[in-house]
């Protein structure tokens, strides 16, 4: 096996993904303007020095309140992906790993569902679920991702149910459950890590998409769609807003869809 | 045409199914019309004349195949919201998303076909990262952005158009169109990207295969391997991909359809559910699935024709 | 007819030459047995006869000659002209190597596509004609049917028919009935020395199985580790072998006393 190198394409994707991450986390405790903080006398500013994106129609600070919103972007996305992965493996696992009528079934609601638009299902879920708040949209994007990490895993079990050292650990009378997770998992981590950077860029897309419609997040929260939602509306006197606020976004799914073309280009030349 | 009726009648099964499931949703959390519709003025008497009025007071069942009768003759209700049929609120806005949509199609597969074989040819050379990166960066692009940026440039800069007030589709065609336009464009960018890179890997899987050897070997120079032999055996997964697009499509029309202002289904559905103006956020729900599992149908029917090994009727 | 001096091919990911040093030549039609196990180089020879290595990823050398045309070290577009029109290739796996998407008349009539001026009709004139001549029951169905509608042996039929259809000099036929059942082995074999004779075309025959080359080639050479170990009439190979590779490969073979084949 030869050794697996660190592409161009991971590399630069880490460097973008970490910097724009750095960067939030240290907004999350400390932000250069108090981000909700109004100004009569600064209002309409073009980027300078003192106000990195320039400011508002209220003198708002508007790198600070990038910071602050990517901070719940990123909150959003985070908690969606970990859902969706983590029960999306849970059906997978036990669909692929058992097969039968139950697996069909469930496969054929999954195809069913993912031909379906996820800010539609998204939109959907949150019009049953109830009001339109952030743990809503945690919620309803968390249910629409678990059909696409259910599919990932339950190829990747089904195709190792039958392979040679599974066999040979039956044989051993190793239980169902010790198969599943010391056997079996680690295995699929392989496909798991692909899906997770592009679940996580759905994401942020969906959450972005849902709060710049005004059903997602809503103040006091503002998330990255919040805000160019908000920039729309002031988009003739300050188009400022909606640039930094839209290149935050394309930045921070082109970092993590670059990450996610590098592994799976380590994952080709490995193989 | 065996195997064609069978899909249809599939789909139509499958119609029969999601309409009931809909329905059986919508009854459960909508809560009791006749109630929101009297509101204060409620008293039990007045309540179940208008229940007994409305129809609710028979079993659901009954209901479920009145309403579906009701959604195939074109009754489909009342808006609570607007007050009118919703049908005739519905079809002007059907027009015009669907206008917006096959635009955006037309403009995904015009561009990213050609561009994915283009981008073929630069396989392995250094040209190919950079292309790759903008590839991801076309993906990553969120259409509503694009779509901020447009009507800034194009609409408050040049002047091409004016965002948030959309002409009507028949009296001013033209001037319509050159605003859907932009709002396509936007709308088709991420999908075109992410068609290219699908296309351009099934080209160089095809291009692995023992019959392109053959094709080679007969004499046939690069371009007749590819157009003779590679595109057409690339085709059906094309197919395929552009059928989900077609589904993916009206999904983002929602977002770009509200940044540009444009009175379609989106902003109606976006609207409804804000307002949980339930009626018609049904009869939406029904009429986009309707178009997803219709555009899957139709691309399976393509590829039948394309792939003769699809017409042994076993695989559906 | 066709002339191999000092052939060397070495891919550049590999240490070890594919094919190190071999020279070999066909007569006017004559059939020639090239024998070997897996990775002795014999395929990478035919490949590199009908030009279809990939040449920016390997090394050649040495001179392959058809009736003294240069086919190792010539243009893109000389090439073109040869394959098809001068050598005909017939491959391992017919169910792969055609086209699946590609009627298996049109596939047939592909060479003449590219190679002639002939009109739809004469075309498929010629097809049925050469379909026939391979021995295919009802050419007329075969020319509308689909590969995967046809068997394995009837397939293979029709790609050496879509080899010969423009009658070329050279057959090259690449271990063309190892992936065929043993009776319709025998009737392929047939077939071959059937065209041989009335067609007057040159064949080079690849494959592992020694019992099939003796029952065609009158001539045969044997490769080994990309090395040319012997050469001779079959006669002389089989019965009197030199090397200790060829002696060895001809023990191999299942006898009448033991587990009875061909």
């Amino acid at each position: 096996m030869r050794k697996r190198k660190i592409n161009g394409y991971l590399l630069v994707g880490l460097i973008i993904t970490g910097a724009l991450l750095l960067m939030t986390l240290i907004g999350a405790f400390h932000t250069p303007w108090d981000p909700n903080a109004m100004s009569a006398t600064e209002k309409f500013q073009a980027p300078s020095l003192a106000h990195l994106f320039g400011t508002d129609r209220f003198g708002r600070d508007i790198f600070s309140r990038v910071l602050k919103g990517s901070g719940t972007t990123l909150a959003i996305a985070l908690a969606t992906v970990a859902i969706g992965a983590v029960v999306g493996t849970l059906v997978g696992a036990v669909t692929g790993f058992f097969g039968g009528v139950v697996d069909d079934a469930l496969m054929r609601l999954n195809d069913a569902l993912t031909a379906f638009p996820s800010i539609l299902l998204a939109l959907l879920v949150i019009s049953i679920v109830g009001p339109e708040n952030k743990y809503n949209v945690v919620l309803a994007l968390g249910i629409v991702f678990i059909p696409s990490f259910a599919r990932v895993t339950r190829t990747a079990f089904a195709g190792l149910r039958d392979a040679n050292y599974i066999t040979s650990a039956r044989l051993m009378g190793a239980s169902n459950g010790r198969i599943l997770l010391i056997h079996m998992l680690p295995n699929t981590a392989r496909v798991l890590l692909p899906a997770v950077t592009i679940g996580f860029n759905n994401a942020v897309l969906a959450e972005a998409s849902m709060s710049f419609l005004g059903i997602g997040v809503t103040p006091p929260d503002a998330s990255l769609g919040y805000l160019l939602k908000e920039a729309q509306s002031m988009l003739a006197l300050a188009p400022w807003y909606a640039l930094c606020t839209g290149t935050v976004i394309a930045l921070l799914v082109f970092g993590v869809g670059l990450i996610g073309e590098g592994l799976q280009k380590m994952d080709r030349e490995v193989a | 045409m065996k195997y064609a009726l069978k899909r249809i009648l599939m789909l139509v099964l499958t119609m029969v199914i999601v309409s009931f499931l809909t329905f059986l949703a919508f009854e459960l959390i909508s809560g009791d019309p006749a109630e929101a519709k009297l509101g204060t003025e409620a008293t039990p008497e007045r309540l179940a004349a208008l229940r007994h009025e409305m129809g609710l007071d028979r079993p659901f069942p009954v209901r479920y195949v009145s309403w579906l009768a009701g959604f195939v003759s074109g009754d489909l209700g009342t808006s609570y919201n607007y007050d009118m049929p919703v049908w005739e609120l519905i079809a002007p806005k059907l027009e015009v998303t669907l206008c917006l949509c096959l635009l955006s199609f037309v403009l995904i597969t015009a561009v990213s076909i050609p561009l994915a074989i283009w981008s073929y040819r630069w396989t392995g050379t250094a040209f190919d990262a950079v292309r790759t990166a903008f590839n991801q960066l076309c993906m990553a692009v969120p259409p509503f952005f694009t779509g901020i940026l447009m009507s800034y440039f194009f609409g408050i800069v040049m002047r091409l158009f004016i965002p948030g007030d959309f002409p009507d589709l028949r009296t001013d065609f033209g001037e319509a169109v050159t605003h859907l336009f932009f709002a396509a464009i936007c709308l088709g960018i991420p999908r075109a990207a992410m068609t290219v890179r699908m296309m351009r890997s099934t080209v160089i899987g095809e291009m692995q295969k023992a019959y392109v050897r053959t094709a080679i070997s007969r004499g046939n120079d690069r371009r007749g391997v590819l157009t003779r032999h590679v595109l057409k055996n690339s085709l059906t997964s094309a197919v395929t991909f552009l059928g989900q697009t077609m589904a993916e499509l009206i999904g983002g029309s929602v977002v770009v359809e509200q940044v540009f202002g444009i009175p379609g289904l989106g902003r109606l559905l976006v609207y409804s559910i804000s307002n949980r103006d339930y009626p018609v956020v049904e009869t939406l729900v029904v009429i986009l699935a309707f178009w997803v599992v219709l555009a899957g149908t139709l691309a399976d029917l393509i590829n039948q024709r394309i792939d003769p090994r699809l017409r042994l009727g076993g695989a559906v | 007819m066709l002339e191999i001096r000092d052939l060397h091919v070495k891919f550049h990911n590999r240490d070890r030459e594919a094919v190190a040093g071999i020279s070999l030549t066909i007569g006017d039609g004559e059939i020639v047995g090239l024998v070997g196990e897996s990775g002795s180089g014999k395929s990478v020879t035919a490949m590199s006869i009908a030009g279809l290595l990939p040449r920016k990823q390997c090394d050649l050398s040495g001179d392959i000659l058809l009736d003294g045309e240069d086919l190792l070290h010539a243009p893109r577009s000389a090439l073109r002209q040869i394959h098809g029109r001068k050598i005909g290739v017939v491959f391992q796996e017919p169910m792969s190597a055609m086209d699946p998407l590609m009627k298996v008349g049109e596939q047939v009539g592909e060479v003449l596509r590219i190679h002639t001026r002939m009109s739809k009709e004469e075309r498929r004139a010629r097809v049925l004609e050469v379909l026939q001549a391979v021995e295919l029951s009802d050419p007329e169905a075969v020319y509308d049917k689909y590969p995967h509608e046809l068997s394995g042996g009837m397939l293979q039929r029709a790609m050496i028919a879509a080899a010969i259809v423009i009658h070329p000099t050279l057959l090259l036929l690449d271990e063309p009935t190892t992936a065929l059942d043993v009776t319709i082995q025998a009737q392929i074999l047939e077939l071959l020395k059937k065209l041989n004779a009335e067609w007057g075309i040159s064949m080079l025959f690849i494959s592992h199985n020694l019992n099939v080359v003796r029952k065609l080639c009158r001539r045969v050479a044997v490769m080994q580790r990309g090395e040319l170990v012997e050469a001779g009439s079959t006669d002389q190979v089989f019965f009197r072998p030199q090397h200790p590779y060829t002696k060895r490969l001809i023990e191999a073979i299942p006898t009448r006393h033991g587990k009875e084949t061909l």
